[in-house]
């Protein structure tokens, strides 16, 4: 059980000089300032967030709907790249890829719906 | 000046690009009049805003992997959304969604329109005349546009 609760942590803090991370260098002087400005996107991402859903909830149409979705998951492609940023590690970008992926072919899918939706209502 | 320092400056000119576009699209998507004008904003987002967050990505971190996965998503981002969009544009169209009531034409519809016999036209009558023309009382003048005045 101990050697679990170690593994688990272990994978969660990746080990210095791990592949996983990256090398370690002296930061630059400019690493304030690009942290500030990750911090910023982060924060910008959750506010466009809340805008995808405030038209996901009010959109007219179901298309609306559909693409109000497809923002939101390329507004979490977009803060998942800046965790990479700022954590200089290299695991997470496999989630972005992911989620850009599943966001493209849930927008296909609701495309198909939507372009069937009055033959269907019709037959 | 070391490599690190330019690479840091990159990555902050890059990330600015990416938040800014990405925040663009998010206020179109709002502000826009219909879903046809919001696709616009989205595909703004979906490619230029993930493109220059991996490209901050790949200029601060700068390993190999990050740099092949970051070039992957800037690839498929530029791959899927225009073809997401088009896809999800023309399953509007045909489940008959009502565009924006200050849209000039509907080219798609005269076009379907054409094909099944009928006299194209269903953009409003005073936009699809033009300033100009109404003006002069009627599309009897001499008009630079007659494909867009054949159904008055």
């Amino acid at each position: 059980m101990n050697g679990l609760r170690s593994m688990i942590l272990s994978l969660a803090e990746g080990p210095a000089g791990h592949e996983f991370v990256a090398a370690s260098h002296a930061p630059s002087p400019l690493q304030p300032v690009l942290f500030f400005v990750l911090e910023l996107g982060a924060v910008l991402a959750i506010a466009g967030m809340m805008l995808c859903l405030y038209r996901m909830v009010s959109g007219p149409h179901l298309a609306d709907r559909v693409l109000s979705g497809d923002t939101l998951a390329f507004q979490v492609v977009g803060l998942v790249i800046l965790l990479t940023v700022r954590l200089e590690s290299t695991v997470y970008l496999d989630a972005a890829l992911v989620v850009a992926i599943i966001g493209f072919a849930s927008t296909l899918a609701f495309a198909q719906y939507i372009g069937n939706l009055k033959r269907r209502t019709e037959s | 000046m070391t490599w690190q320092t330019i690479g840091d400056a990159l990555s902050i000119i890059c990330a600015l690009a990416g938040i800014f576009f990405m925040f663009v699209g998010a206020i179109g998507v709002v502000r826009l009049p219909d879903a046809y004008n919001r696709l616009h904003a989205t595909s703004k987002c979906s490619t230029l805003g993930i493109m220059g967050l991996a490209l901050a990505a790949v200029f601060h971190v700068g390993t190999l992997a990050v740099t092949t996965k970051a070039l992957m998503t800037i690839v498929f981002a530029f791959v899927a959304a225009p073809v997401g969009s088009h896809m999800l544009a023309k399953a509007a169209h045909i489940d008959g969604m009502k565009p924006w009531d200050r849209q000039m034409s509907d080219e798609l519809q005269q076009d379907k329109d054409r094909q099944a016999g009928k006299s194209p036209g269903n953009a409003p009558r005073e936009m699809r005349l033009g300033p100009q023309n109404r003006a002069s009382g009627g599309p009897s003048g001499a008009d630079p546009t007659p494909r867009m005045s054949t159904a008055v």
